[in-house]
């Protein structure tokens, strides 16, 4: 067959070659961004021969035809071919494969290829960072990563967003140990997305190389360097966009408020205030006032270029968001810079450098709490206008203590916050007899936070708990230093044995050493009530707010020792073992030290004989497990300090003593996680399709968390409390599964889907203090109980309260049920889960818990032609929420649905009847308690960049214009803003007091590079 | 060769590296804040940690209120019938051992237990001149917080001299109200020995608040002897009824010559609702106030704790005590124009000693910061202990009984009286009541006296002459107390 073929060409070759001679074809091969590549591989299909591409990424090939094709490969980019059509120069873009197996991936003090990792580790890469244009870098995460979760703890400017890593194993911190460039940072707000290069998230015990840090996992970023031999390059990215609210929730109009305000005080056997409805109209909606579009923009520059043995970056950003609640009044301003220049000293010595300083400037309003602006949009009264007949702002009479005009409050909110912040690396790495490299790194963050906030004389109405009386306005100044140093020294021995065995071993030492101090001042009666005055030393009065409480300074520091052994026999089984011993500061003398196994096992099935086929290109089995901690307490949390507070008066003079604080506990100990995990990788139909399953498990024991103790130890006084004990285990088990599927189906059109889901089953296993539970979380005034829990059989943080059955629709209803406190037909009906007879606090059962049982993220992306599109959804599904952002006080405004209310016997069995008399209907139960699942629409990207001819003639590498949506729309069932609210918190989250909703952005940028 | 040597030198500095970071020593950190195992080097620290155990004194303003909310002079009030609770079921007398309320006074009051024994476990550490004295205001704090400890729960358990470690919860029992008492009376005879008459510092403990919180210790246990001789030295000098009754609950009358202990309060620094025993403000003055007031005199409050009609009919024609203690708020609105809201259970009447008043910081939040001194121990209530107490020890006397009580009525603009026997008696109560109205002693008078079942609706005898342990207290302290009868 092979000879006919050959004959057929002999044969043929010269009619062919009548019009296409043997000819050379050359070109210059580049990546997306027209960076030359150095060293791809271009071969004539079905012939051995080939070239590979210069420092310029030009190659030349002789002797070929027209109809031969083309083949180019290189690490870390899709393959592509080319056909030849004749004597001509190529042009040749390869786009990059972030998937690709040969690529390295960051996994703590080193890196790793693709294919021969063994645990859990998935990575976000710069491009998707470009395509989602996040103002903070955890938004890159969220629908991306499987396993990874993140919510909002508001959509404010400059606000944080919890990340959980394969659920929350604990009631206390869990937020994962973040390093960017291996410097510690704990605030994400204060990086530029821009300036990321690179992702690994570790999420199971391959975490374990950061052993008493690690159970929440671990997150690296690497910011972007440059490239050997590359001319200098620019690149600047911005856009601008304009925000505005996803949601207004529909309240009661004057009209409506008052024909509900007059039911209830009927019902409640009192005079109805309301007698002329026509007067009345639609009056006020609130939201309408404070909701307004607000504009973001965002412009970065970067600058990238080599040479022989330098490389160097450099970049800048801005930028610049406001808030679409109260307009300027909530604003974030960033301004970063950075840099990097690595230098090889010697061959092989090799030095590496990078900076990040950051300034940023955030103000804020009061939000998701009892008395915040949105909570008071809500609940002020639609038939108070704005502004009174004189022009002031209206009171808010007789609207409880709490709630107060919003429009006043923003304009009398002063509130701001600016960090300034360095964060600096410096390496050197070594390489000697041949296979070893030594490696010592130094990395350091110094911030500043200075918060200033004043409260300017006001009068809101009376009894309002937030008025200011003449004379005594309030200024708040305080200023923290933070700062610390990671010193890490290691050894690594990389060689390979009879070309089979491969060795890769690592011992090192790690360092780390954080302290901070804080200083705060408390003054009133500044001159002239203007916050232009407001600074301390025009205050009088000053209290200084460290004088004896809390701690001023803190030093907490970790030593570590570390060993990790990598071995894989022929890149087919795969072995890898580590261990830590930690020693941290934070825990008794009786418990500083710990130490860390983890160990994980690879089979790539795929290099087997038995294996071959055609669908499969690639599979490996893989598990780990491990032993990871957490010591995220404050310093000293073990001891007990003489920082309480104990003041008192004398000769009308407060004097400040001293007094004990939290009791001390001297065995306490770090949480300790053991962590399991399988999986596969998998790559089928020519690598197209990229599949990753995993099953996890998670428990962690010895809880810290603060259990109630004993009122005669004395923690009920100012300051004190009770010590933290190790107390309590939750597991944490779940799926994960991505999959993703791209293909290039033409020159003109490629495409990528790829989706992923976790699952994932929160349990407590135990609270080991006396009581059985730890409770948190806020529901309404005056309701004693907090209404969230960590109980054993429990979800973390599940909801506890009365479940309802439907309302009392007649005398005799109430008469056949348990005996039920202030019961009248129109009342919610409870159940009486003990069958004692009577509904109490002995009722209560969960009723729901913040934590999905799912989530899901997809994207869509295709390239055709100069344009891309691209498209990403999340989904969350199971999550309950608390609406308690009805302040149900006499007066207040209501939501829309007690339009829906019992007015009668069958009227409704949903919503109770409105009344202002004794009743129930507002204990904490389900009614509360709302399904919060939801799937959005995350992003919407559409680009269009400019072709390489008329970039060529314009001397540039790349021009994009592109339009995107954020946060497009949402689908859900729930009544509030935003079904993302929570506050993070582990018990007390998900508990909607007037979240503040991620906004809808419509944005214009473009991306220029030259 | 040379770039040997530098290979060496830096092989060299690695390992150097590594070395010095090889000590253990490195994760030992103490605190620049003092440890509490480490204290009272000085007479300086001492003082420091004498003025903590003060603080918990501002936190007795939950038992005033309690106190007469238990009682048959107010109802609970508040915005709603579901707010705080605690309050109104003690209103009714249907509280139980859920009750929040009562727990934070089990914990505040043990946290003054605990501070002043922290003071006490090192009376001895180091001399100084007027260490007695310190030890004195120590030992008589401990015995204030005993008191109202055994006023409301009876039986507790009684800690001396050290404060209890985590872990000691679990192995002490509840000592019986008796002996407790008799370390109350201990401390107290001790402070009275050693402290002066008279304090340079205005708020300080002097041997008359012991002596008179002493005679009010032996009345609560019927031992009205050794109360009447205790109450007497207080009598005996320096204090006087203030001429003008109306000015003891102003301002300019605070720790003024009527006024034996007097727990002191300031609007100097901020407060909220999530540490309501942190503040430095009366916080009951602004529960007591007047709901969404807006008018002169006085500022807005939480309308808890409104005076019954019946109690404002329980003072005599012609009693200047009556405007005083009772804000009709009514009539006060109509005079004034002043407005307000009303609340749950709205009777009309207000607390006027102990409600908001204007001209104050307001520091915010301005409910929770009144600088209203709680008048404790005031010298018409030693008089009116010490006719009680002489009219019931054996033998009586009720001339020194009428002597005592004629006093307080003769301020109160009334007649004497030449009441003998139970008329006597029932005169001295009647005019404790009124004399004392708002200011937390109605519900143990009644109880200590027997007339609660008569005079509190919903009153079960053998069971609320004592408050129930905290049911969660029972649990943290490993379920070895028994609660106390009926609960």
């Amino acid at each position: 067959m092979k000879r006919f073929t050959c004959l057929l060409i002999v044969l043929f070759g010269g009619i062919v070659s009548m019009f296409s001679q043997s000819i050379a074809v050359q070109g210059t091969v580049t990546d997306e961004n027209n960076v030359p590549l150095l060293g791809v591989n271009v071969l004539v299909k079905n012939e051995s021969r080939g070239t590979t591409t210069d420092f310029d990424g030009n190659f030349k090939i002789e002797n070929v035809k027209s109809g031969d094709i083309l083949q180019f490969s290189y690490i870390g980019f899709l393959p592509k071919e080319f056909t030849i059509t004749g004597n001509q120069s190529l042009n040749v873009q390869l786009l990059t494969d972030s998937e690709s197996l040969e690529e390295v991936v960051v996994i703590g003090y080193g890196t790793q290829a693709k294919k021969e990792i063994t645990g859990a580790v998935s990575v976000v890469g710069s491009k998707t960072i470009e395509e989602l244009n996040p103002v903070r870098v955890e938004q890159a995460l969220q629908g991306r990563v499987a396993g990874v979760n993140i919510t909002s703890t508001s959509g404010s400017p400059g606000s944080a967003a919890t990340i959980s890593i394969r659920g929350i194993s604990t009631n206390g911190d869990s937020r994962p140990l973040i390093l960017v460039d291996g410097a510690v940072i704990e605030d994400l707000s204060v990086i530029n997305p821009n300036d990321i290069e690179s992702i690994s998230v570790l999420k199971d015990a391959t975490a374990g190389i950061y052993g008493v840090r690690a159970a929440n996992g671990v997150i690296l970023i690497t910011t972007k360097g440059g490239q050997k031999n590359t001319d200098l390059r620019v690149e600047v990215d911005t856009y601008t966009g304009v925000q505005e609210t996803s949601r207004k929730l529909p309240v009661l109009n004057a009209t409506e408020y008052a024909v509900i305000i007059n039911e209830a005080f009927a019902a409640g056997g009192q005079t109805p205030p309301f007698n002329d409805f026509s007067v009345l109209g639609e009056g006020t909606d609130y939201q309408d006032e404070i909701f307004r579009e607000a504009f973001i923009s965002d412009v970065n520059v970067n600058i990238y270029g080599g040479g022989e043995k330098a490389t160097y970056s450099a970049g800048g950003g801005y930028l610049n968001q406001d808030g679409i609640v109260g307009g300027s009044g909530t604003n974030f301003e960033r301004v970063s810079a950075r840099g990097s220049f690595d230098y090889d000293i010697l061959e092989n010595l090799k030095l590496s450098t990078t900076s990040i300083y950051t300034h940023s400037n955030r103000s804020t309003l009061s939000e998701n709490s009892l008395g915040s602006v949105l909570f008071n949009a809500i609940n002020m009264a639609p038939t108070i206008p704005i502004f009174d007949a004189d022009g002031e702002y209206s009171l808010a009479e007789g609207l409880g203590n709490e709630v107060i005009n919003p429009i006043a409050q923003i304009a009398n909110t002063y509130n701001n916050a600016q960090v300034d912040k360095i964060t600096g690396t410096v390496g050197l790495a070594y390489d000697f007899f041949d296979h070893f490299t030594a490696e010592a790194r130094y990395q350091f963050n110094y911030s500043e936070v200075r918060e200033n906030s004043f409260f300017p004389e006001a009068f809101y109405g009376s009894g309002k708990v937030f008025n200011i009386s003449e004379g005594r306005n309030v200024v708040n100044e305080s200023t923290d230093y933070y700062r610390d140093y990671t010193f890490d020294a290691f050894i690594s021995y990389n060689n390979s044995f009879n070309d089979v065995h491969n060795v890769t071993a690592l011992l090192g030492t790690s360092v780390f050493k954080t302290t901070g101090d804080s200083y705060g001042f408390t003054g009133f009666n500044i001159p002239g009530n203007i916050y232009e005055n407001a600074s301390i030393e025009n205050a009088s009065d000053v209290v200084d707010n460290y004088l004896n409480v809390s701690n001023r300074i803190f030093d907490s520091r970790l030593l570590s020792y570390f060993a990790r052994l990598q071995y894989n026999y022929d890149q087919k089984y795969l072995v890898s073992a580590v261990i830590r011993r930690d020693g941290s500061s934070n825990f008794g003398p009786n418990n500083k030290f710990g130490y860390f196994p983890s160990a994980s096992v690879g089979w790539v099935m795929s290099e087997e004989s038995f294996f071959e086929n055609n669908i499969v290109n690639f599979f490996k089995l893989r598990s780990s497990y491990g032993i990871l901690g957490n010591d995220r307490i404050g310093a000293y949390g073990y001891t007990s300090l003489l920082d309480a507070e104990g003041a008192y008066v004398f000769d009308n003079t407060l004097y400040y003593g001293v007094a004990a604080g939290r009791l001390s506990n001297p065995n306490l100990q770090w949480e300790e996680q053991t962590a399991f995990d399988i999986g596969i990788d998998a790559r089928l139909f020519n690598s197209k399709l990229d599949l990753t399953v995993d099953y996890f498990k998670r428990q962690t024991d010895n809880l810290l968390l603060v259990p109630q103790v004993s009122g005669i130890l004395g923690v009920g006084a100012p300051g004190a409390g009770a010590p933290i004990v190790n107390a309590g285990s939750v597991e944490n088990k779940g799926w994960e599964f991505s999959l993703s599927y791209k293909e290039v189906v033409s020159d003109d059109f490629d495409f990528n889907i790829s989706y992923n889901l976790t699952t994932l089953e929160n349990e407590v296993l135990s609270v080991a203090n006396e009581n059985g539970f730890v409770s948190g979380g806020f529901f309404a005034v005056g309701q004693g109980e907090d209404p969230a829990r960590m109980e054993a059989g429990q979800p973390i943080g599940y909801f506890y309260g009365l479940e309802t059955n439907g309302i009392f629709q007649n005398a005799t209803e109430i008469a056949n049920s348990a005996t039920q406190v202030n019961a009248n037909p129109g009342d919610l009906r409870y159940v009486d889960q003990n069958n004692d007879g009577v509904i109490d606090t002995d009722d209560r059962i969960n009723i729901g818990d913040p934590i999905p049982d799912l989530t899901m993220g997809l994207n869509i992306g295709f390239n055709f032609k100069n344009f891309d599109f691209s498209a990403y959804a999340f989904a969350s599904v199971g999550n309950e929420i608390v609406r308690a952002y009805d302040r149900n006080e006499i007066r207040t405004n209501k939501t829309s649905y007690v339009l829906d209310r019992w007015t009668g016997s069958g009227t409704s069995n949903v919503y109770p009847r409105v009344n202002i008399g004794p009743n129930s209907n507002n204990v904490f139960s389900d009614f509360y308690v709302e399904d919060a699942s939801y799937v959005r629409l995350q992003n919407v990207q559409l680009g269009y960049s400019l072709n390489n001819r008329i970039t060529d003639q314009l001397g540039i590498r790349k021009l994009r214009f592109y339009v995107s949506v954020n946060n497009a729309f949402t689908l859900t069932e729930y009544n509030g803003y935003d079904p993302s609210a929570s506050s993070g918190d582990p018990i007390g989250g998900g508990i909607d007091q007037g979240f503040y909703p991620v906004p809808r952005v419509y944005s214009a940028g473009l991306n220029f590079k030259f | 060769m040379k770039i040997n040597t530098l290979k060496n030198r830096i092989i060299f500095t690695l390992v150097a590296f590594m070395a010095i970071s090889c000590s253990d020593d490195f994760v030992n950190v103490t605190s620049e804040n003092e440890s509490a195992d480490n204290y009272f080097n000085s007479e300086e620290e001492y003082q420091q940690a004498l003025i903590g155990a003060y603080d918990l004194l501002q936190a007795t303003y939950l038992n005033v209120m309690i106190g007469e909310i238990a009682s048959d002079n107010t109802l609970a009030g508040g915005e709603s019938a579901n707010d705080v609770i605690g309050f109104q079921q003690i209103d009714k007398m249907t509280h139980n051992p859920l009750n929040q309320q009562l727990r934070d006074i089990w914990n505040w009051m043990f946290a003054g237990v605990n501070r002043a024994n922290y003071i006490l476990q090192y009376q001895d550490k180091t001399e100084f001149d007027g260490r007695t004295q310190v030890i004195a205001q120590a030992r008589f704090l401990r015995a204030y917080y005993y008191f109202e400890l055994v006023k409301f729960f009876g039986a507790v358990p009684l800690v001396i001299d050290k404060p209890l470690a985590f872990g000691d919860q679990f192995d002490i029992a509840r000592t019986p109200a008796s002996e407790v008492y008799d370390q109350i009376e201990a401390d107290l005879i001790f402070a009275a020995e050693n402290l002066p008459a008279n304090q340079a510092q205005k708020g300080r403990i002097t041997s008359g608040a012991a002596n008179a919180l002493l005679g009010k210790a032996y009345l609560y246990q019927n031992q009205f002897s050794e109360a009447a001789v205790a109450l007497e030295k207080v009598i005996a000098g320096p204090y006087m009824l203030v001429t003008d009754y109306e000015s003891i609950f102003e301002p300019e009358g605070e720790n003024g010559t009527e006024s034996v202990f007097e727990v002191q309060y300031t609007d100097e620094e901020g407060a909220g609702f999530g540490c309501l025993q942190c503040s430095e403000g009366n916080v009951a003055v602004g529960f007591n106030g007047i709901r969404n007031f807006n008018g002169p005199t006085f500022d807005s409050g939480f309308s808890f704790n409104l005076p019954l009609q019946e109690t404002v009919d329980a003072f005599e024609a012609g009693d200047i005590r009556k405007d005083v203690a009772i804000l009709d708020i009514e009539e006060f609105a109509s005079q004034t124009g002043a407005t307000y809201v009303e609340g749950y259970e709205h009777t009309g009447y207000y607390n006027r000693k102990y409600i908001a008043r204007k001209g104050d910081l307001n520091t915010g939040d301005a409910n929770l910061t009144n600088p209203n001194n709680y008048r404790a121990i005031r010298f018409a209530d030693v008089l009116l202990m010490a006719a009680e107490a002489n009219f019931k020890k054996s033998p009586p006397d009720e001339g020194k009984a009428r002597e005592y009580l004629n006093r307080v009525r003769v301020r109160a603009e009334l007649d004497p009286v030449q009441l003998s026997g139970n008329a006597l008696l029932d005169q001295i109560y009647k005019d404790r009541r009124s004399e004392l109205v708002g200011e937390g002693h109605r519900f143990f008078d009644l109880v200590r006296t027997g007339r609660a079942a008569s005079a509190i609706d919903g009153f079960v005898v053998g069971k609320h002459e004592l408050f129930p342990i905290p049911a969660i207290e029972i649990q943290l302290a490993g379920n070895n107390w028994e609660q106390n009868p009926n609960y």
